[in-house]
């Protein structure tokens, strides 16, 4: 059942771009890299239980450090300008993520917040690398000998990242490395008693979050072709935190769907751009009072969605 | 630069930062009682200016009367707001709540475009523009017009904490909501009592702020400054908030002269980020310890 249900995933994925048009094959490959930003952050946000308003600012900097790395070196294999993209990213968010680690709750979320801001204002103080505000045009990057021009060829390169990285996750969270950042966010004091190392996994989920939303950054430079500052402001993080509350925090599976739903509904909207936040806004509302799970824990525990953590040791 | 430029500057930051500081107490009014943020107090604001520059242009009535019924719109808008969703989630994580006030403010801010575009709009102002000589030194009446108001409604707030039953309510609620409970104090209606009062000084640093900032669907953006005030002082101070918003505004008029003048819009987040990361307990406060 399990295993039908996975190869005829496959078989849809592998197939679409000669059963969908041209822009759906676009789309799906959009799609593809918010489930990634989606993962990372809920690696963060839903297995350790600190919240990020940043990732935006993440994706920015994958976004580019890949731009620039096509650019300035464009023999570079693609796998190696992603996989640098996404070190890159890694390395800001440990330098992030270490100083994070005495804030938590809303401290955390308003830091992260702020941390978006500056990235935005970085890329457009450092015009010289970045081309400020008139924005940076991404070259087709190449593969070997194979130059990754059309819509479906750069999809087949989406798809093999996503599915690598999303094997990895599940693999992630089925380890010790999992169960430990789980045991944190269920109670941090409890997790710490049982001999986990507090600081070492809130600053490796920070960093593990980092890496992927950078290199979803980087394929959304190839796959966008254009970057300009205001793509990553603060609503896109919105939309991220979206992704993972609307599909389910703590739940891989939940974070693919809450991005396919997210960025289908975006898509759908870009028509009403007036109406887009209400409706965005209404349905962070309703899922968050209805739904406190996620698609993921309504639709019954399919990947293994928990139930949302208890309120930490206060007197409320 | 002349010591009485420097003055000129300071005072402006000062009127700014009074806004700033408005901005935190609201936020710290609700916090202290349901220790929750809400990422919708900007938007709140926002939504009351409008109400009240709708009355401005649609009855021409003066600027006392529009000051007047954005209150009384912002008040309104607290309490259902707090009373028809908050309230249901009251048992939920901050994580929730928070959530749900980031969605709050996405949708106020969306239907305040629907409603009123989302263009900009000059707002008439109590006090004059052009500066005035005060022995040296050159000062606009909107700034000192700016400070004295919220230095007013600061004085009135602290009275009602500090005098009124109300206030006492309040305050035992911040400091334990268990024991505020079996001392008879309503607990809900302290929330209620929180968000009103909370959105009702909210509409009058809007009504200040919109004559200097334009009034725009955009204005909401302030409670993030407003919340690195209150950080910034202390958070869940009310004094702290005070202090934390003229330091803010003083800071982010007097960086400019200093250092590039493209920092001025990082200002906020660059002191936020190293307040919460070096002090986080703020210039006045503690970092409360968690106990087990």
């Amino acid at each position: 059942m399990r295993q039908a249900a996975l190869a005829t995933g496959a078989a849809v994925v592998v197939g679409w771009p000669w059963a969908a048009p041209r822009y759906f094959v676009f789309l799906a490959s959009l799609i593809a890299i918010n489930a990634i930003v989606a993962i990372g952050l809920n690696l963060l946000s839903g297995y350790t239980n600190q919240l990020s308003f940043g990732h935006a600012g993440f994706l920015a900097i994958g976004a580019y450090a890949a731009a620039i790395l096509t650019i300035r070196a464009p023999a570079l294999p693609v796998p190696v300008s992603l996989l640098l993209a996404g070190l890159v990213t890694a390395a800001v968010g440990l330098a992030l993520g270490i100083p994070c680690l005495r804030l938590e709750g809303l401290y955390l979320a308003m830091a992260t917040l702020a941390f978006g801001f500056v990235v935005v204002e970085a890329i457009l103080s450092l015009d010289w690398l970045t081309r400020g505000n008139d924005g940076l045009r991404v070259p087709a990057a190449r593969l070997g000998p194979w130059t990754l021009a059309t819509d479906t060829a750069r999809y087949y390169l989406v798809m093999t990242v996503a599915a690598l990285l999303v094997v990895a996750a599940v693999n992630i969270s089925r380890t010790r490395t999992g169960r430990a950042l789980l045991a944190v966010r269920e109670s941090e004091i409890a997790a710490q008693a049982s001999g986990i190392h507090l600081a070492a996994y809130k600053t490796l989920a920070f960093v593990v979050s980092a890496f992927y939303t950078g290199v979803a950054g980087g394929l959304f430079a190839l796959v966008v072709g254009f970057l300009s500052p205001d793509s990553f402001d603060v609503f896109l993080s919105v939309d991220f935190v979206a992704m993972i509350i609307v599909g389910g925090l703590g739940s891989i599976l939940g974070s693919v769907v809450g991005a396919a739903v997210i960025t289908t509904l975006n898509d759908s909207l870009a028509g009403f751009q007036n109406y887009r936040p209400l409706i965005f806004g209404a349905i962070l509302i309703t899922s968050m009072v209805f739904m406190p799970g996620g698609i993921a824990s309504a639709l019954g525990k399919i990947s293994g969605a928990r139930s949302r953590p208890p309120r930490q040791g206060e007197d409320r | 630069m002349t010591w009485a430029a420097v003055v000129h500057v300071v005072v402006s930051g000062l009127a700014t930062g009074s806004i700033y500081a408005l901005m935190a107490i609201s936020l710290v009014i609700v916090y202290n009682a349901t220790r929750t943020l809400n990422f919708a107090q900007g938007e709140m604001l926002m939504v009351s200016t409008f109400v009240g520059w709708t009355v401005l242009r649609v009855l021409s009535a003066p600027l006392i009367v529009a000051l007047l019924v954005a209150v009384a719109a912002s008040a309104l808008l607290g309490w259902l707001l707090e009373r028809l969703i908050i309230r249901h989630a009251i048992s939920a994580t901050h994580f929730d709540v928070l959530i749900i006030t980031l969605g709050l403010s996405l949708v106020l801010r969306s239907a305040a475009g629907i409603a009123w575009t989302h263009d900009e709009f000059p707002f008439p102002s109590f006090f004059g523009n052009r500066p005035v000589a005060v022995g040296p030194v050159r000062v606009a009446p909107v700034s000192l017009g700016i400070i004295g108001a919220s230095l007013a409604l600061m004085l009135a707030l602290g009275a009602l904490f500090r005098w009124t039953r109300l206030g006492r309510a309040m305050r035992a609620v911040a400091q334990n909501q268990r024991a505020a409970r079996l001392m008879g104090i309503s607990v809900e209606r302290v929330y209620s009592a929180s968000w009103v009062i909370a959105s009702m000084v909210g509409a009058v640093a809007g009504v200040l702020i919109a004559p200097v900032i334009f009034l725009s669907s955009k204005m909401g953006l302030v409670a993030i400054n407003g919340f690195t005030a209150a950080v910034l002082g202390g958070f869940g101070s009310m004094p702290g908030a005070v202090i934390g918003g003229m330091l803010l505004g003083v800071l982010e008029n007097l960086a400019p002269l200093y250092l590039p003048a493209s920092i001025k819009h990082s200002v906020p987040f660059l002191v936020m980020i190293t307040i919460l990361l070096v002090r986080p307990g703020g210039v006045l406060g503690r970092v409360a310890r968690r106990k087990v």
